[in-house]
């Protein structure tokens, strides 16, 4: 077995950057889905605050937890056991739940 | 290298906490590659998802000159509530295919894909019979 460097995972597939990347791309959606809520602003209102606050806190949480996500994947992948993300799963499905949920409020009561 | 030439920790499985035992429990854990590509294809489930969403919020914000209300209201409803069950759905199904994995078991069928195409139909429906009927 080859020994890498620490950091470094060895797999030539690069799975933990594109694991990291795809997390990326998400969070520039939250950020689009979040900036196009502002506009939502003056005809709505105060409520969409709270719409914007929990896509641009999607956002946020996975931008500060991209590094300890890659390194996890990276170790992951060189010792053959990557842990299953279900928190991060858990929360970012809530979040998508929980802004389709409010903006069906925000439209119905608009 | 060899087993014997492993470190004790290389060869002790990392604790999992207490929600992935109870959400994923038994089995053995799968190649990573095969857990980070589930992650993935989660992921470009919930940018669909997203997508679905901010297209709501445009219909319902910059629409107002091209439909009547119900027909504007209806669609950005239509649009907002698929997104919600897909971010839901997006989360079953990584549960699922993590399940399967973990038990060496066959994939399960994603049933958000039907539910995509049967709502992306019908609100394309919607706008054609609105436009039509103009």
């Amino acid at each position: 077995m080859a020994t890498h460097p620490a950091g470094s995972h060895g797999d030539p597939g690069l799975q933990p950057e594109r694991t990291t990347l795809a997390w990326g791309r998400t969070m520039m959606a939250l950020v689009t889905v979040s900036a196009i809520f502002l506009r939502w602003l003056p005809a709505h209102g105060l409520p969409i605050l709270l719409l914007f606050a929990v896509s641009a806190g999607a956002a946020a949480a996975i931008y500060f937890t991209q590094r300890h996500r890659y390194s996890a994947s990276s170790r992951g992948i060189a010792r053959e056991n990557v842990d299953a993300d279900i928190t991060a799963v858990l929360w970012t499905a809530f979040a998508g739940v929980a802004l389709g949920g409010l903006g069906i409020g925000v439209v119905l009561a608009g | 290298m060899t087993n014997s030439e492993q470190p004790a920790s290389a060869n002790t499985p990392p604790s999992r906490g207490k929600i992935a035992e109870r959400l994923l429990p038994g089995g053995e854990e799968p190649d990573p590659r095969f857990t980070l590509a589930n992650e993935r294809t989660f992921l470009a489930w919930i940018r669909t998802s997203l997508a679905l969403l901010a297209g709501g919020i445009a219909i319902e914000a910059f629409t107002a000159d091209l439909f009547l209300e119900p027909v504007r209201k209806g669609l950005a409803v239509v649009l907002l509530l698929l997104g919600m069950l897909l971010s839901a759905g997006a989360a079953v199904r990584w549960l699922r295919v993590e399940r399967s994995m973990r038990n060496k078991a066959p994939l399960p069928l994603p049933l958000i894909v039907p539910l995509l195409a049967g709502a992306g139909a019908l609100a394309a429906a919607v706008v054609l019979i609105f436009i039509l009927w103009r």
